[in-house]
Formats: structure tokens, C-alpha cells, sequence
């Protein structure tokens, strides 16, 4: 097992913050940019950066909803975004105990 | 993507130095603590205003009715009382959900909804009942007895009843439920004064224990 079998789209510390804290709400939820923003600490212009990576993976969508002050973006983790999350999960909890001292 | 997020750029963190196992598992357990901490409604909290909601409020009104004969019912100052304490804490309750719920949408918010309109329909569809009750002949301790149970009643039967939507078993939701029923139907057998003291014992520390276990349930 090998450092590259980890999801490479996941395996950036930005973007397995945003996957797991979309992991944390159950599914057919979504989070607000603007919250999620919040709960991870990003800037606007990075979170933006890296919601386009996840999406064109098509690991999370994203529904925009109204106009100007009113408008909302929606974030969700689609299924596709949580089985790659238990993958990678899988897959580091397997290097971590591989490397342990036996 | 949108007018929240105003600005572009910004610098890809793929340039960061590679991450290594122990890294990305400090930052995984590091995000899911977070995101626990900030996404998740602190239901201990809540048990505990409604425990004392239930102590206090069921409580003051055995105090005001114990000894009376004939039964006349609960002083209005413990009535005031009760009401007060379920008012505060339906906006305590409201602020402790909205903090957690905060930009969250989806199935979530539509079973809030869909929560919090139960409660209003079962607890004003069970009044309008006590004063079908009472209009058809029924005495006043009947009356008392069962419009006593009510809110038990219905708390009891919504809680038990959105664990079928809960996306996994939801225990503590499902025992405190349980738990709720058992105590209306069973305080009602001990009489109009005794199931207001039952009330506010069973059923205030009932919550209250679920406030303190709870937490641990969920960690299990």
C-alpha cells in the first residue's frame, strides 16, 4: 500500500476538511458557501478554488438559489463525493496501521 | 460560483507540502470534531431546559393543588408560571437549533418543519378534544386529568414518530419518546393532584437523565 493510492482529489488538507464536514450532515442536506466557509476558515477566492476541484470529480454539487442579497449557494456531498471519502478513509486507516510498529 | 464568494484567486493549496498519513488523519478527525461541534444541534442542552421545564412547571401546579377538596385546579400564578417556563424554553430550544441549523438545508430543514408542526397540531388538536370533553359533561378533574397528560402525550408520540425519519436509529430520541408515553399513561392511574407529581418526577428526571447519557449514546 503506498502514499498514492490515496484519492489525490481528497488527499489536500483544504479539501478533506470541506469533504468531511459535508460528511458530517446526514444525506439530502446541504450547507450554506458562507457557513461552510465559516466552519472551515477559508478565504472566499480558496474555497471557491477548491469546490471547483471537488465538483469537476463530482464529488460535491453546488445549486446556487436566488439573486442579489438573497442569493444562496448550496454545497452538498453527493454519493459519489461519500463513497470516495469511506475510500480514502479505508485506505489511510490500512497505511496507518501498516506502518505501526507491529 | 456565486456573490458570497466575491473573490477568485486565492492560493490552491495543492502547492503545500505532501501530506502524510498522520497528517491527513489529524486533519480527519480534526474536521469531523469541528464539524460535529458546530453542525450538530447540543441536545443535552436541550433535554435540560426541558427537564426543568417539566420539573418546575408540573411541579408548581401539584404544590398549588395538593389538599384541595373539592379539586378546584392549579393556582393561576402556577399556571402563569408554567407557561412562562414553556415559552422561554420553546425560544431557547429555537436559538439552541437555529445556531447548529444555521445554512444548513435539505431533508433537515423540511423535518424541522415538519417537527415543530406536528407539536402545534397535536398539542391544538388534544385541546380542542378536552373541551369536546368537558362540553359533553365531563367534570373538571377529568378535564384537569387529561389536559394535564397532553403535552406529554404529545412530545411522546412526535419524538417516537420522527425516528422513522431519522437517516440512522436514533436511540436517545426513541427511548425519551417511549419514555414520555409511559409516563403520561401511567401518571393518569394515580389521580388528578398524585399524576401532576409524577409528571414532574418521572418525567422531569427522564430528560434530564437523557441529558446526561446522551452524549455518550451517540459516542457508543
Amino acid at each position: 500500500m503506498t502514499n498514492e493510492e490515496l484519492d489525490p482529489v481528497i488527499h489536500v488538507p483544504a479539501r478533506l476538511r470541506i469533504v468531511v464536514t459535508l460528511a458530517a450532515l446526514p444525506p439530502g442536506d446541504d450547507l450554506s458557501f458562507t457557513r461552510l466557509q465559516d466552519v472551515i476558515g477559508l478565504t472566499p477566492g480558496n474555497l471557491i478554488t477548491h469546490l471547483r476541484k471537488l465538483e469537476d470529480a463530482g464529488y460535491v454539487s453546488t445549486e446556487k438559489n436566488g439573486s442579489g442579497v438573497s442569493a444562496r449557494t448550496a454545497v452538498a456531498l453527493t454519493n459519489t463525493g461519500r463513497a470516495a471519502l469511506d475510500r480514502y478513509t479505508t485506505v489511510l486507516r490500512q497505511l496507518l496501521d501498516s506502518a505501526a510498529p507491529s | 460560483m456565486n456573490d458570497e464568494g466575491g473573490t477568485t484567486g486565492g492560493t490552491d493549496m495543492d502547492d503545500a507540502p505532501a501530506l502524510d498519513p498522520q497528517g491527513a488523519a489529524a486533519i480527519l478527525q480534526q474536521a469531523r470534531d469541528r464539524a460535529r461541534r458546530e453542525l450538530a444541534v447540543r441536545r443535552p442542552v436541550l433535554f435540560l431546559i426541558w427537564a426543568v421545564v417539566v420539573f418546575v412547571g408540573y411541579g408548581a401546579m401539584w404544590l398549588s393543588v395538593r389538599g384541595q377538596h373539592p379539586y378546584r385546579g392549579p393556582a393561576w400564578e402556577a399556571l402563569l408560571l408554567a407557561f412562562l417556563l414553556f415559552v422561554a424554553a420553546a425560544g431557547a430550544s429555537a436559538n439552541v437549533v437555529d445556531r447548529a441549523a444555521s445554512g444548513v438545508g435539505g431533508r433537515s430543514e423540511l423535518q424541522r418543519g415538519i417537527f415543530a408542526l406536528a407539536l402545534l397540531a397535536g398539542f391544538i388538536a388534544l385541546e380542542i378534544e378536552k373541551q369536546a370533553l368537558a362540553t359533553a359533561g365531563a367534570s373538571r378533574p377529568v378535564t384537569a386529568l387529561f389536559g394535564a397528560a397532553i403535552p406529554l402525550l404529545v412530545a411522546g408520540l412526535v419524538l417516537l414518530a420522527s425516528c422513522a425519519t431519522a437517516s440512522q436509529l436514533d436511540w436517545p430520541r426513541l427511548a425519551i419518546g417511549g419514555w414520555l408515553l409511559a409516563v403520561a399513561a401511567g401518571g393518569v392511574w394515580g389521580g388528578v393532584v398524585t399524576s401532576l407529581a409524577v409528571y414532574a418526577l418521572a418525567g422531569g428526571a427522564g430528560i434530564a437523565l437523557m441529558a446526561v447519557i446522551e452524549p455518550h449514546v451517540r459516542r457508543s
